[in-house]
Formats: C-alpha cells, sequence, structure tokens
C-alpha cells in the first residue's frame, strides 16, 4: 500500500496529537485550583462486615493513605488522608497507589479529604483510541465520521447555551433549528450534494417531525399517565420540555440512517436498471425497510435502557415492589424508544416516497 | 390509557402494517429482548452471580434472537452472530480495565439526592455493573453493523464465487466504511438524547471545564459513548475478515466435492 505525503503528514498530526495530548493531562495538575494529590501508599486499617434492613451483605474498609500534593501552595508535600469504601463501591471508591484525587486540605492540622478522582486523563485516552480506531478502520470515512461527531457536539452545546441564556425562546424550536442542522451536514457530510443526500434530508426531517407529532399526542391523549418525570436524574428544568428533547434529539441518529440506507439503496436500484418501474422499486424499498427496522429499533432501545441497570438493582436491592421499581426507572426511557421506534417505521415509506419523487422527476427530464 | 401501552399499540400497528409479517416478528424479538434484560437485572440481584457473565449470556441470547429469529439460521446470520460475540468479548477486556481504572460505576455525587433513602451497601459489585451497563448499551449497535456486513458480503459472493479472500475481505471493510457514519451517528444522538437532562444540569450549575471533565456521570456518559463507537468500527474488520475466510473456504470445499 502506498502512503501519499498527505496521509504521512495526518498520520503524523495525529500521533503528535495524541502523544502531547496524553503528556499533558498527565502534568496539567497546575491548571487546577482544587489541590491534587497523588496517592503514594495505602493501607487498610480496618474492615467491618454489614448488613443492611434488607439483609444484604457488604463490608466497609477504611483505608489510612499517604498521598503527595501535586500543585498549589503545598506541592510537594505528603498529607495523610482517610477513606472509607463499601465493597459494594455505589457511591465510594477504593484507592491504590497511582491513583490522583481532587482533596480538600483541612489547614490546621494538615489533614485532608477526598472530594473526587482525576479522570481526564482516562477520558483523553479513551477519546484518542476512538479517533484511533475509526480512522485505522474507516481511513477518511472513519475521519469524516469523528469530525461530524465533533460539529454536532459543538451544535447542541451551542445550543444549549442559547437555551439556558434566553429561556424564553422555546426549547422545542432551538432543537427543530439544531436538528436541521444535524441532519443537513451530517448527511452532507457523508454523501456529498445530489439526490440521494436530498432525500434522505427531506426523509429524516420529516420522520422526526411525524415521531413527535404522534409522541405529542400519545402524551395528550393519555394525559401522560405512567411517565415518572420524577424519577429522571439531573434535573434543573422542566422535565417535560427535557425529555420531548431529548426524544427529538434521542432518535434523529436512527432515523437519519434508515433515510440514508432506503435512499442509497433505491436509486442505487434505479441507476442499475433506469427501466425499473416504479412499483418494483416500492416493493424492493419495502424489502429493504422490513430488514432494517427490527435491528435499528434495538440499537435504540439498548442505548437507552441499559442506562438504567445501576438504579434498578438498588430498587430491587431495596426491597422495592416489581412494577413500582419498573416504571419509576423504565417509563421515561421505554417512551423514547418506542417513540423512537415509531420515527424509524415512519421513516420507511417516507423515505421510499420522496425517492421515488426524485426519480419521477429524473425520468421526466431525461 | 397509559402513554407506554398506547405508544407501544402504534409501534406495533406501524410495524405489522409496513413490515408485514417481518414487521410483527420484529416487534415480538423486540419484547424478548426486553424480558432477557429485566430477566439478566434480576438475576444480577444474587450477590454470587457474576454481572459480566450474565451481560455476556444475555448477549448472546439477544443477538441469537435479532438475527436468526428474525431472519433464519444461514451463513449470514452465523458469521454476524460469531462476529458480534468475538467483538463483545475484545470490547468487554478493554471496558473491564477502563471502568475499574476511571472509576466510573455506581452513582455521581449529583445523584446522592435521591439515593439518600436507600441503602447503598447491597452486595454488588458495581464495577462489574458499570461495565455490563456499557456492554448493554452497545449491543445492539454491534449486532446491525454485523449483519449489515455479512449480509451483501453473501450477495457479493454468491454472484462471483471465484473471488478471492482478500478481494471479498476489502469489499466487506469497504461496505462497513460506508455504514461506519451512519452508526456512529445513531449511537451518539441516542446517548446524547438520554443526556440532554445532565448537559443543562452541568451549564445550569456552571460547572467548570476542569469539574466537569473529571466528573464521574460526565466521565461514564463520554466513555460510554466512545467504546461503542469502538464496538461498531471493530466489528467492521472482525465480520468482514471471517465471512471472508469461511465463504472462501466453503466454495472450495464445495469445488472439491464435484
Amino acid at each position: 500500500m502506498k502512503i501519499t505525503k498527505k496521509q504521512l503528514i495526518i498520520y503524523a498530526l495525529l500521533a503528535i496529537g495524541f502523544i502531547g495530548s496524553i503528556i499533558f493531562v498527565h502534568h496539567n495538575q497546575f491548571f487546577y485550583d482544587r489541590p491534587i494529590a497523588k496517592i503514594t501508599n495505602t493501607s487498610d486499617v480496618d474492615r467491618t462486615d454489614i448488613s443492611d434492613q434488607n439483609d444484604n451483605k457488604d463490608y466497609i474498609v477504611t483505608q489510612q493513605i499517604k498521598a503527595e500534593i501535586q500543585n498549589g501552595a503545598h506541592k510537594g508535600e505528603t498529607i495523610d488522608l482517610t477513606n472509607e469504601y463499601a465493597g459494594s463501591l455505589a457511591v465510594d471508591q477504593a484507592f491504590n497507589a497511582g491513583d490522583e484525587v481532587f482533596i480538600a486540605i483541612d489547614d490546621e492540622d494538615f489533614t485532608g479529604t477526598i472530594q473526587d478522582v482525576k479522570r481526564d486523563k482516562y477520558l483523553v485516552l479513551v477519546g484518542w483510541l476512538f479517533v484511533i480506531i475509526l480512522i485505522a478502520v474507516g481511513k477518511k470515512q472513519g475521519a469524516l465520521s469523528v469530525i461530524s461527531l465533533a460539529i454536532n457536539a459543538v451544535i447542541i452545546s451551542l445550543a444549549l447555551d442559547i437555551y439556558l441564556q434566553n429561556s424564553d425562546r422555546s426549547l422545542i424550536i432551538i432543537c427543530a433549528i439544531s436538528i436541521i442542522l444535524f441532519t443537513v451536514l451530517s448527511l452532507l457530510l457523508v454523501n456529498g450534494r445530489n439526490e440521494k443526500t436530498y432525500t434522505a434530508i427531506i426523509a429524516t426531517l420529516l420522520g422526526t417531525l411525524s415521531s413527535l407529532v404522534i409522541a405529542f399526542l400519545a402524551l395528550l391523549v393519555t394525559g401522560e399517565e405512567g411517565l415518572r418525570y420524577e424519577e429522571m436524574s439531573f434535573l434543573s428544568r422542566n422535565p417535560q420540555l427535557i425529555f420531548m428533547a431529548g426524544l427529538l434529539i434521542g432518535s434523529l441518529g436512527a432515523v437519519m440512517d434508515v433515510a440514508i440506507t432506503m435512499s442509497s439503496s433505491i436509486f442505487e436500484l434505479y441507476e442499475k436498471n433506469k427501466q425499473i418501474s416504479l412499483k418494483d422499486l416500492k416493493k424492493s424499498g419495502r424489502d429493504i425497510g422490513k430488514d432494517i427496522m427490527g435491528t435499528m429499533i434495538n440499537v435504540l432501545f439498548f442505548a437507552y435502557v441499559s442506562g438504567s441497570i445501576p438504579m434498578l438493582l438498588l430498587y430491587f436491592k431495596n426491597a422495592s415492589p416489581f412494577g413500582f421499581t419498573l416504571s419509576m426507572n423504565l417509563s421515561i426511557e421505554l417512551a423514547r424508544a418506542l417513540a423512537g421506534g415509531i420515527g424509524i417505521v415512519l421513516t420507511i415509506p417516507i423515505a421510499i416516497y420522496t425517492s421515488i419523487f426524485f426519480i419521477k422527476r429524473k425520468k421526466a427530464r431525461s | 390509557m397509559n402513554v407506554l401501552v398506547l405508544l407501544s399499540i402504534i409501534l406495533f400497528a406501524l410495524m405489522a402494517i409496513i413490515g408485514g409479517k417481518k414487521g410483527v416478528k420484529s416487534f415480538i424479538a423486540l419484547l424478548l429482548n426486553f424480558v432477557i434484560l429485566l430477566g439478566t437485572v434480576l438475576v444480577m440481584n444474587d450477590p454470587n452471580a457474576n454481572p459480566i457473565w450474565l451481560t455476556l449470556i444475555a448477549c448472546a441470547l439477544i443477538s441469537a434472537i435479532s438475527l436468526f429469529y428474525i431472519n433464519s439460521v444461514n451463513s449470514k446470520t452465523v458469521m454476524a452472530f460469531i462476529s458480534t460475540i468475538v467483538t463483545l468479548i475484545i470490547l468487554l477486556a478493554f471496558i473491564i480495565v477502563m471502568t475499574d481504572q476511571s472509576m466510573i460505576q455506581g452513582f455521581g455525587e449529583e445523584e446522592t439526592d435521591e439515593l439518600v433513602v436507600f441503602s447503598l451497601h447491597i452486595g454488588i459489585d458495581f464495577v462489574k455493573v458499570a461495565t455490563s451497563v456499557i456492554i448493554m448499551g452497545t449491543i445492539g449497535a454491534i449486532i446491525d453493523t454485523a449483519i449489515s456486513i455479512t449480509s451483501p458480503m453473501r450477495e457479493i459472493h454468491y454472484h462471483n464465487p471465484s473471488i478471492s479472500r482478500k478481494e471479498l475481505f476489502l469489499a466487506g471493510i469497504r461496505i462497513g466504511r460506508d455504514i461506519l457514519n451512519t452508526s456512529t451517528n445513531t449511537l451518539f444522538f441516542a446517548f446524547f438524547g438520554s443526556s440532554m437532562g445532565l448537559l443543562m444540569w452541568f451549564k445550569d450549575l456552571s460547572y467548570s471545564f476542569g469539574e466537569m471533565v473529571n466528573a464521574k456521570v460526565f466521565n461514564d456518559e463520554l466513555i460510554s459513548i466512545f467504546t461503542a463507537g469502538m464496538g461498531v468500527a471493530i466489528v467492521i474488520p472482525i465480520a468482514s475478515g471471517m465471512t471472508a475466510h469461511y465463504l472462501v473456504k466453503m466454495s472450495k470445499k464445495n469445488n472439491h466435492a464435484k
């Protein structure tokens, strides 16, 4: 395989970026205001077996920790820390030598308490591995995927900033604008400017819109019975709005996927055989749609529902009734997955008819 | 009426109208997958059960339903099944190390308010549970990518039986590259949609950049997205390689038999 000069430069830049940023996150302690300490030595001083009111057996360990402060006025000094953790590690951590932690220093007797773990180095490492693997497997398309993900992340962040600064503007409208941007940019970037892409864009927008309308009507008709907003985590805003916005954004990727798969295959069938009848095109389109709808809904379903597993376990282990646990923890995620599924299925006929519309125009022109 | 019941009925009706018999089957498969997921969580309640082994078994069952029940047992679904499992095992090794090192298991400090009513000392290893959450979140996308590669590869081999192993492998990789972007996009938006609340929370409470990139919940979300993306990428060479090897070997065997 020949490597061009351009490729060589790109690979070199990637390597420099990778090595540079890894070195940086391992030596960036001076950037933080909060004191950071690197653990040099731990010893377990106490271990107590406990069982809670539901007879769950667990144990609590007390660790004596020696750590070296990495930044700020006390840089280089050794500090004593105490840490307590339960074997299940639900909200606490077991530390080992080499771990870096954020601490609060009590100046009076120079002891500290551990507040959080320094995780940035792992985040950067996993992020780079993701980029490298995508580019190694996908080459140019892999690089494009990374770029479009980055662009989309920036758009989401900006859209949220705009919303949070002008709360009088509706989140749904801001979301709608972002969705149009996401769809147009992502699809143009991957597929270039052609009728296939236009079909996919139109089908994606119509599919998303119709799933939103159906979800909205369903909520209206049922009076939102069965939705437990109170268990949505991290709420600083109106939960209904966040739910609807999440529903729109969440299903967008899957709907785009279906739209582009459908339009690409229908256009390809037409390009291969320009004499093909519209009826045959419709039939082939439906066959392709049947093949992909199940697995696409599966993708959404597992991406949404898996995140609830820790909470489900916690509820069950605290002797919560089965039905209550499910409705508290899964109702929001399931509603999203179902609404997304509706969007996926509706996009299939929408994409078929949009493709046929463009093909008819093409036929009329030639 | 309950929203979920109404939405399920709508989804079922649409799948049946647009997908016909296969649509109905896909809907049943979805229900079965839900039951497997719940069953896995229930078994995980046993402190002696290892969540990672349970997850692997559950993923094998889920793949079997999604591939063999909706389609049928044939070379493309079998190859997709095997490549899904191989990818999962590779990914699993990586995720176990990452969740352990980055300490993203369990619940973040942002969630502790809602946790006060619970006993958190429940004797379940949340590090293993975190691994299982990431794997479960990715399984749908990996199966989808695997079958999207093995199925057209079989068509290519059928139309050009004399194709060499290397050419067939490269054809698989090309197909994979075309779907890589949309697959990662699907996962990315799904995760983003479900963490909209979290993002607003960070912005509303004016987390500094430094606080955000070290927060447990933020790391948990991002590491999940990244590992899911890696899963979708590495299944491409695995599925292409295995399918190319198998199909070419089978056709050679058949030629010898003649």
